[in-house]
């Protein structure tokens, strides 16, 4: 094991039983690393081995096989779980009481108390903006108030992990705007701490994760830097040009390429080299360029390919 | 011990929140008035039947209770996956158990208590009567009611909320059914009987209530053995689910 692992998961295997005879393997021979300080994202499909890959990490379920260490302890001790901040896909809390009797719940089981526990929460609620809500009953809270709330329970420790699972799951766009800002926030003021969350939405994983694990049938089909993973793929770029003369479209771009925008015609370009040279031709005649937009990375397609084309785990530089 | 406590004390709370918690408070009071009005409706009699019926309804509403407040208290957390969030931080599973239905006993210490006040209340314009046989059946109803708690405990802990309760109530009618003098003797001579009974405690020696309707008091003696064999049957209960919980894979 690396020793500057935060999670080390060594030839992990789970199989549950689901009929007298029958059985289903979760999660296969799952060997992943993953160093301090980092944000990794975990992704796959639906029954892909992510969840029970969490609960395993969390102590939820006991691995069948294989061993998992949390910051070189066992996953099986209770004391491990000392390092860990967890968020729920959908966490309930008890609703009759208001959001600052939560945190003072979850501290005092952490074992805080006193002057430290009455400041960390202060300074928690501030955070996740909930202070105006503090002395409110849960029951009142809105989803996106009780994933922030949730987010400060897990926070109340300093823990050395972070595990959130499905942190955007039922948030509105602005919600999940609220939610990715809140990750960054914590990343950049807890360098060392380590975050690893799973999401079904490519492009929070994209903004927020430094690497990315794959996971595919219970089987962890490729580990890599996201940064490696989308340089491997060509970026494409939208332009959208007015005043643009029949011929000189056909020339650029070829036949029936374009769309119908308000402010003009937009199309497609791969590439910048590619992008450079429409340039120095559009500055030669009459046509205006209205905006150039870089698509976003199609880190879907990236992550297709790759579960094609990595046949063993990479792991990021 | 301290995290324990901590859950306890949340665990009173939420079951005082709970509206299960309120509707078999109204139905416990709803029975108490229904057993006097019930004991003025006889021409003999009328204390021996009024105590009769008021420690008969205490009993199945301690029962209810114990039972119904159960499950709503563990399985629901089981079911919401609350509990997730509460087993991510440093608290073992026994404590998670422990607190809950340490939580769960005061607060049916406070509805006996409630109860006993009424029926103490509501006894006090009838002549002669024996409060220490009443006291001493209430005490022993209490137990056996703890005893209950730490069965769906166990359920709760193996299976689903219906099933528990099914269970639960099938292990105090066995409790009871089958340790009763009328029956004893019939089922005892059956194969294969013996063995499900050593499985199921013996509920019947806390029943009290035909002692306190004739005013007998029972010795101490007996009230402390009856309370001990109430403390290992519990002790035993919480030991076997504490060790199927720490075993079980939580999905939610």
């Amino acid at each position: 094991m690396n020793s500057s692992a935060c999670i080390s998961l060594t030839e992990v295997t789970k199989v549950f039983k689901t009929g007298l005879l029958k059985t289903k393997t979760a999660v296969d021979n799952l060997n992943l690393e993953v160093p301090a300080g980092e944000v990794v994202g975990l992704l796959g499909p639906n029954g892909s081995g992510k969840s029970t890959t969490m609960k395993m990490i969390l102590g939820f379920l006991k691995p069948t096989l294989g061993e998992i260490l949390i910051c070189g302890e066992s996953s099986n001790n209770i004391s491990a779980r000392a390092y860990i901040g967890y968020l729920p896909e959908n966490p309930r809390f008890q609703k009759f009481l208001t959001g600052k009797e939560i945190l003072i719940y979850y501290g005092k089981l952490l074992g805080l108390q006193g002057t430290h526990l009455k400041n960390r929460i202060e300074l928690l609620f501030e955070l996740v903006n909930l202070k105006h809500a503090a002395f409110e009953r849960v029951q009142g809270y809105s989803k996106g108030m009780t994933q922030r709330l949730a987010i400060a329970q897990s926070l109340l420790n300093q823990p050395a992990l972070l595990i959130f699972d499905e942190p955007m799951s039922g948030l509105d766009p602005l919600g999940r705007i609220e939610m990715r800002n809140l990750i960054s926030t914590i990343h950049a003021e807890n360098p060392k701490t380590t975050i690893f969350f799973s999401s079904h939405v490519l492009e929070d994983v994209e903004t927020l994760c430094k690497s990315v694990a794959l996971l595919q049938k219970g089987k962890l089909k490729t580990y890599t830097s996201i940064e490696s993973l989308i340089s491997s793929d060509q970026q494409k770029y939208d332009i959208v040009i007015k005043n643009l003369s029949p011929s000189l479209e056909l020339e650029l771009f070829g036949k029936n390429t374009s769309k119908s925008v308000a402010t003009g015609k937009s199309f497609s370009i791969e590439g910048p080299e590619r992008l450079s040279w429409v340039i120095s031709q559009l500055l030669k005649t009459p046509a205006q360029i209205i905006g150039i937009t870089g698509q976003r990375r199609q880190l879907e397609e990236a992550l297709f390919k790759a579960s094609e084309v990595f046949t063993k785990t990479e792991m990021p530089a | 011990m301290k995290q324990a406590l901590h859950i306890s004390w949340i665990a009173v709370r939420e079951l005082i929140y709970e509206r299960v918690f309120h509707l078999l408070f109204s139905f416990i009071g709803l029975a108490l008035i229904l057993s006097i009005l019930l004991g003025q409706l006889t021409y003999g009699e009328q204390t021996k039947l009024t105590i009769d019926f008021m420690l008969g309804s205490a009993h199945i509403a301690m029962i209810l209770f114990s039972i119904f407040m159960g499950i709503s208290l563990f399985q629901r957390e089981l079911q919401m996956g609350s509990i997730s969030m509460l087993l991510s931080k440093p608290v073992s599973r026994t404590s998670f158990l422990a607190g809950k239905y340490l939580g769960q006993i005061l607060v049916q210490l406070g509805v006996m208590l409630a109860i006993t006040g009424i029926i103490i209340l509501s006894l006090l314009r009838f002549e002669g009567v024996q409060y220490i046989p009443i006291l001493q059946a209430l005490l022993l109803m209490f137990f056996e009611s703890c005893i209950v708690t730490a069965i769906t405990y166990f359920f709760s802990v193996n299976s689903g909320s219906i099933t528990t309760a099914l269970s639960s109530f099938v292990m105090f009618v066995i409790g009871h059914y089958s340790f009763s003098s009328s029956h004893s003797k019939s089922l005892s001579s059956k194969p294969g009987t013996e063995i499900i009974l050593s499985l199921v405690p013996n509920l019947e020696i806390f029943n009290l209530k035909t002692f306190a309707s004739y005013g007998v008091t029972t010795s101490n003696l007996e009230i402390i053995l009856s309370m001990s064999y109430a403390l290992i049957c519990i002790v035993m209960f919480l030991v076997a689910a504490a060790l199927t919980f720490h075993r079980k894979d939580i999905l939610t």
